[in-house]
């Protein structure tokens, strides 16, 4: 028999505990702080996907979010269940995607950046005056409620996000591994040098850029049936955008563990800064310049430069050696 | 709504005149663009920082807005070298995804800071002149948009004799044309990018006034305003001063025009200028008057 290897059993493990959370009785305000880190972890990781490994920065996250999240709110007022509009978000954003891939691939470097920043803003304004189903009701602007929802437990959100943090892992982790990630990395590299050794650039974009969109669309999908409202300017707030930005670039961008840390610190961040308002944006700005200036690798680079991880790779190494050998 | 050409004459007429306003506004984010070739992103955020210093410098100080200027472009001409000298250039050779990064720090900082000190209510540059009007023919224009037309054009004028007949204007320009030559002939490309990011800023104060005079503001109006000089900039093509001034006036056009032949629908005038960005960006990346 083939034995798994030790840190492939270590993070089923770290899973399991995790998903038993809810059932052993771990107070609710942990539950809470996991959720919001599971979810901006799922956001990281596919915007590491896109900036860190496909050199695309893309700044259009908050489209994908606010898509899928009025896929679903829009879906339940007329009779669909959540559970498929959480799927039916995903879809709708990875489809919003593909739509504007032809022209957005046409723009390099800058321009791309600059093109998917307006795209949300687009949104933002069409949601502000499009209200397909349901009276206006005041000061609300264009928002609505996501209905049916009332009986779902913080437990099953949490599970929700786990298995969408989860999946975004294992997915980049795959991802990397295949044909995929190496045509990806060559594209990051030299985008001509790839091209003419044979990468079909725009199919690989393409595919990264859609599995980021429906990955991000479920994550935002999953954070809506959290909290269950959505208007124009919370849909496609730029803070869907900063968060996995800020998550990737403090942990360390192009590594696998890198949103992992910066996912950590960020939830860390918020719920700290929570009472602080305005300032709270302040100070991480700052931490954000702070750590472009002074490690643009991000943490994991800067433990990867010390050598941080030579020590439980060998303790690791150590321990597969004598359970081979028992 | 009929479409007749007395009614087309004030949608006309305001479009351009509002296009002074993007030009100002866009003019540093041109110039930062031209020189390094990196996009502040930031920018929106640092005109409206502009308008709140004005809005600062009125209520405590009880200056005009335009006088205020005078403590502001020194101002922000410091504040610009220093940013420039001490984050950009020191990201900016790691690489272009840092700068870029760095600038949006620049820019959440500049909208926590506002919001911390002034609250994230619409405010607006309350002067008695503001809201005069005047009459041309049929049509009645409002001052503060002949104001911006005319801070468009001083602005513009101004920057592009500097870069034309000043020994600084020429080093900005060559090495924004060619860094490494530039730098053979003794430039020092450092000090080019931080007085061309100083130079950028001091627009983002005349712009910051102009723009506050013109519509109310609050923390959150930056980025819209990064999106329209953006799109200024590639209407009007690259290290063009006068290229720019013509796409500020299309993108003032796009907008009034837009809302004019919709019937005034809101969701015309809110998307179009938009839509035109983004079009003009998926069709021709470089601008449509840029090599």
């Amino acid at each position: 028999m083939k034995i798994p290897r030790l840190t492939t059993l270590a993070s089923v493990a770290v899973l399991v505990v995790l998903a038993l959370f809810p059932v052993i009785g771990v107070p609710l305000s942990w539950l809470n702080y996991l959720f919001t880190f599971f979810i901006y972890l799922a956001l990281a990781n596919m915007w590491n996907l896109l900036a860190g490994y496909t050199g695309l920065i893309c700044l259009c996250p908050h489209a994908f979010v606010g898509l899928a999240g009025y896929t679903l709110a829009i879906g339940t007022w007329v009779g669909v269940p959540f559970q498929a509009g959480l799927i039916a978000g995903a879809a709708v954003a990875a489809l919003f995607a593909l739509i504007i891939s032809y022209p957005v691939f046409r723009m390099k470097g800058i321009y791309f950046a600059i093109g998917t920043l307006i795209l949300p803003e687009v949104l933002k304004a069409w949601f502000n005056f499009w209200r397909p189903v349901g009276n206006a009701y005041q000061g609300m602007g264009a928002g609505y409620s996501v209905k049916g929802v009332a009986g779902v437990t913080l437990g099953d959100t949490y599970w929700l996000a786990l298995a969408i943090a989860a999946a975004s892992i294992f997915l980049v982790h795959i991802i990397l591994r295949a044909r995929l990630g190496l045509g990806l990395k060559a594209i990051r590299d030299n985008e001509n040098t790839a091209a003419s050794s044979g990468v079909n650039i725009f199919r690989l974009k393409l595919s990264s850029f859609l599995i980021a969109a429906f990955i991000m669309g479920l994550a935002g999908a999953a954070y809506f049936i959290f909290s269950p409202r959505i208007q124009p300017t919370g849909g496609f707030t730029i803070s869907w955008l900063l968060l996995p930005l800020m998550a990737t670039v403090i942990g360390g961008e192009g590594s696998e563990e890198g949103p992992i840390i910066g996912a950590a610190i960020v939830t860390f961040l918020r719920f700290l800064l929570a009472d602080y308002g305005a300032w709270s944006l302040l100070i991480q700005g700052i931490i954000l310049l702070v750590v472009v200036v002074v490690m643009p690798q991000g943490i994991a680079g800067l433990l990867r430069q010390v050598g941080a991880y030579r020590f439980p790779q060998k303790l690791f190494q150590a321990a597969e050696g004598k359970i081979r050998k028992a | 709504m009929e479409v007749t050409l007395v009614g087309l004459a004030g949608p006309l007429i305001k479009g351009i005149l509002l296009g002074g306003l993007y030009v100002v506004i866009a003019l540093g984010l041109s110039l930062v663009f031209g020189v390094m070739k990196l996009i502040n992103v930031g920018h929106g955020d640092l005109v409206i920082l502009g308008s709140y210093f004005a809005l600062a410098a009125m209520t405590w100080l009880g200056m005009d807005p335009f006088l205020s200027l005078v403590i502001g472009l020194p101002l922000f001409f410091g504040l610009g070298f220093l940013v420039q000298k001490f984050i950009i250039n020191r990201t900016f050779r790691i690489s272009l995804d840092a700068a870029l990064i760095a600038t949006f720090g620049i820019s959440i900082i500049v909208q926590g800071l506002v919001q911390a000190r002034f609250t994230a209510f619409g405010m607006s540059l309350a002067t008695d002149y503001r809201l005069l009007t005047f009459d041309v023919g049929a049509v009645t224009i409002p001052l503060r948009y002949l104001l911006d037309f005319i801070g468009g054009l001083a602005v513009m004028i101004a920057l592009r004799e500097f870069l034309r007949r000043t020994y600084l204007g020429r080093a900005i320009s060559a090495a924004s044309q060619n860094e490494p030559v530039a730098e053979r002939m003794g430039i020092n490309p450092n000090r080019v990018y931080s007085f061309a990011f100083a130079i950028a800023m001091a627009c983002a104060a005349v712009a910051g006034v102009l723009q506050g005079l013109t519509f109310s503001f609050q923390p959150t109006s930056g980025p819209p305003f990064l999106i329209i000089s953006f799109g200024v900039i590639i209407l009007g093509g690259l290290g063009s001063m006068a290229g720019t001034f013509i796409g500020g006036m299309i993108f003032g056009l796009t907008q009034t025009l837009g809302a004019y032949l919709s019937g005034g629908s809101m969701l015309v005038q809110a998307i179009a200028p938009y839509l035109l960005v983004f079009v003009v960006l998926s069709i021709r990346p470089q601008g449509i008057f840029g090599r």
